[in-house]
């Protein structure tokens, strides 16, 4: 019994990362292919965040079966059963199609955790990100980016679409709670050692490039880093800017009393 | 079916309690407790279970009752004398004679003369009701000496005799009232002082012995709600909703989280028991409360299995709020509504996605809430700055010195320069359709003149017509 109390005071989370990976079918598979309209070959898949080395999938480097029951994909309804139940690592699906769609993605704990599951969202990606994207200092707001041929992006190889996370328990049970210490993740790299691309992220469009160098992504505590900096440089520009409008404001009111005291006698 | 305590009692041949065998020292004043009458308008039931402290308010909220008819057959009998008076209208000193009711005195107390009352209203005339004083100035020749409560009891006793038998100009309840507020309980208030002056008389000793004595109770009723709780909750765990306790169903939808989450375990797995984390039950099986200082050893572990240890409330022990498992990103701080738009522009503008991070670490996350913290703040401030601008520009037309230039040097165009106040307070803009660029260099009002000798600085500026709006604030002041 003393293995379900909470142990207050605690919170444990895993890095996971969650996405997919798709490439362009070769007109040789398109022929055998049941369905001559699709293009692509993807993967949509839930795993560790740290990447396995001398591995060509992005992450995946611990086993995460020890917290995670089951993962549901619930697929575009077009797909023949479209709720794929994946109960054993890994946990990932495999499929053809010709478009892009909103994935649900629900995680379910192992009982030990007594957590309810959890639903996340991943946009299929199939096409490759837009060179076009507005970067920081442009204005205007990019057209919708055409979608290449599919020799040209055959030519860009696969495309990659990854999104970290961590999931988070807070006051695990005594006995989920040695469970996840028994099973420490893998920390991310500081830097990739294959010298593998970084994933590229909306939210920073400056790692397009990076991204572009090809081959297989992966995850590393410098991109933690490079957010970090990022943020950092934000908060001090913001905080500049702070300055400068309170000594304007202090301006604007000195200003404000001037004229109320010439307005004063008047009335 | 409604039993009271005293039927109970005789159920379980206890003695009663009016009875004085539990000791003989508080016996005096419970009896003197228990002989006090059942107030009228209250059940004997309800009466029994809250005792004479019954609230004054049932008495007079009672029932108004018809006036009593005479009692006129079983009176008894009624003692009649002969005496002796003089007529009024004589001079002479004619006795007459005639039969009166002896009990119709109302001045009728075998201790008391009909002088010494005389005496005694006298006195208490004299000296406006002030007890002590005519306590002390009572000096009736031949009498015997009287306490101040014999000198009172008397008084109100003939008072209420008087207010009771002289014919009456207002209605019964005021009567009732007068009357009332003439009680007096001569052995009562005789007790009460009793009492004090003991209180009083008692020894240094006797007063700490008496607060040991307190205190030792006070701590025995706190253990006895202790040992009460601990088993409420022992049979709480061990039989669940079958103990029959109260609180186990309250809490289906009471605030408190933690049980509403045990309880849905329940239902789901009625085998897997919930222990509720009383602190009784943190100390004997929990582990240790971690400690805030940690070894580099302990900060190395945590670092490994991502445990993040923060010290708990020490009020939420008992009445935590389970937080469910969660995607870090689920959790992303977000800005005001009212001025969500505004920071997510000034964010852009700076590189920053706020609803989507690439690496949503806890410290990330802390680095952009208080990113937008510092939005926030610097957004208020220039909201202030276009109110003071503004007040700025209407007193400039009180005065009537439009012609001078208003001085904007402060205003130069940079980079996030975020709409301030003058959206916010909706008013006209003639030129909106200007604003959809880059808010990097709209300016918010300013003066007409100064528009058109700084145009040249920044060709996307946009004049929001301060003019127009200076007239419009015109008409309003």
């Amino acid at each position: 019994m003393a293995d379900r109390v909470r142990v207050r005071g605690v919170t444990i989370h895993r890095p996971i990362i969650y996405g997919n990976t798709a490439t362009v079918l070769t007109p040789a598979e398109r022929e055998t292919s049941h369905y001559p309209d699709h293009t692509h070959r993807w993967t949509v898949a839930v795993r560790s965040a740290t990447s396995a080395p001398d591995s060509d999938v992005v992450g995946g480097a611990d086993d995460l079966a020890y917290f995670v029951k089951r993962v549901t994909f619930k697929l575009h309804d077009t797909y023949p059963n479209p709720t794929r139940n994946i109960d054993k690592p890994p946990f990932e699906v495999s499929e053809t199609g010709w478009g892009e769609f909103e994935i649900q993605i629900r995680i379910t704990f192992v009982a030990e955790s007594g957590e309810k599951a959890i639903t996340l969202y991943h946009h299929l990606k199939l096409h490759p990100w837009s060179v076009t994207f507005p970067l920081p200092n442009a204005t205007s707001v990019p057209a919708e980016p055409e979608i290449p041929s599919p020799e040209n992006a055959a030519k860009l190889g696969p495309v990659h679409s990854w999104q970290y996370d961590e999931i988070v328990f807070a006051d695990p049970f005594q006995n989920f709670l040695a469970l996840l210490t028994a099973h420490p993740p893998t920390p991310l790299p500081k830097t990739s050692l294959s010298k593998k691309p970084i994933p590229f992220h909306m939210s920073n469009p400056a790692s397009l490039e990076a991204s572009l160098k090809g081959g297989v992504p992966e995850f590393t505590s410098a991109m933690e880093k490079e957010e970090a900096d990022r943020l950092e440089e934000a908060k001090g520009k913001i905080i500049k800017e702070q300055e400068r409008w309170r000594s304007i404001l202090i301006e604007k009111e000195k200003e404000l009393e001037r004229l109320q005291k010439l307005l004063a006698p008047k009335e | 079916m409604a039993v009271s305590a005293s039927d109970i009692r005789s159920a379980l041949s206890l003695p009663s309690s009016s009875t004085p065998v539990l000791s003989a020292q508080p016996a005096p004043r419970k009896s003197q407790g228990q002989a006090t009458k059942k107030p009228e308008g209250i059940s004997r039931e309800l009466y029994a279970l809250i005792g004479p402290s019954a609230p004054s308010l049932v008495a007079h909220l009672a029932k108004p009752r018809l006036k009593q008819k005479p009692n006129l057959s079983s009176g008894g009998k009624v003692k009649w004398e002969w005496r002796t008076f003089r007529h009024g209208a004589r001079t002479d000193s004619l006795q007459l004679g005639h039969w009166a009711k002896a009990t119709d005195d109302p001045n009728a107390d075998k201790d008391w003369t009909t002088e010494e009352t005389d005496y005694l209203f006298s006195v208490v005339r004299e000296y406006d009701t002030r007890w002590y004083v005519v306590h002390d100035r009572y000096e009736y020749l031949n009498g015997p000496a009287r306490s101040l409560e014999e000198l009172k009891d008397r008084y109100y006793s003939v008072c209420r005799k008087l207010i009771r038998n002289r014919p009456w100009a207002g209605d019964e309840a005021s009567k009732a009232q007068l009357l009332n507020s003439y009680q007096f309980d001569k052995d009562r208030e005789r007790m009460r002082k009793d009492y004090i002056a003991s209180l009083e008389q008692r020894t240094p000793e006797e007063i700490a012995e008496e607060e040991a004595l307190f205190i030792e109770l006070k701590r025995l009723e706190q253990n006895e709600r202790k040992f009460k709780k601990e088993r409420d909750d022992l049979l709480r765990t061990l039989l669940g909703i079958d103990s029959g306790l109260p609180d186990i169903v309250a809490e289906e939808d009471g605030p408190s989280a933690l049980s509403a989450e045990g309880f849905k375990k329940k239902k789901k797995n009625a085998n897997e028991i919930d222990i509720p984390p009383t602190p009784s039950n943190i100390i004997s099986l929990g582990p240790p409360p971690p400690k805030r200082a940690q070894s580099a050893k302990s900060i190395a572990y945590d670092a490994q299995h991502c445990i993040i240890r923060v010290e708990p409330p020490p009020s939420a022990v008992t009445k935590v709020t389970h937080v469910p498992v969660h995607l870090r990103s689920f959790k992303l701080p977000a800005p005001k509504a009212a001025i969500l738009p505004k920071v997510t522009q000034a964010l852009t503008e700076l590189g920053i996605n706020h609803t989507r991070m690439v690496m949503p670490t806890r410290e990330n996350c802390a680095r952009l809430e208080s990113l937008i913290e510092a939005s926030t703040a610097l957004i208020d401030t220039k909201k202030i700055v276009d109110r003071v601008e503004q007040d700025i520009r209407v007193l400039r037309v009180r005065l009537g010195r439009q012609s001078e230039g208003p001085e904007e040097d402060t205003k130069e165009g940079t980079p996030m320069e975020v709409e301030g106040g003058a959206d916010g307070e909706g008013e006209v803009k003639p030129e909106v359709d200007g604003r959809a660029q880059s808010i990097v260099s709209t300016r918010s009002g300013r003066g007409r003149k100064q528009a058109q000798s700084r145009r040249s600085i920044s060709v996307s500026s946009i004049d929001t017509s301060a003019s127009a709006r200076v007239g419009k604030r015109q008409k309003r002041v």
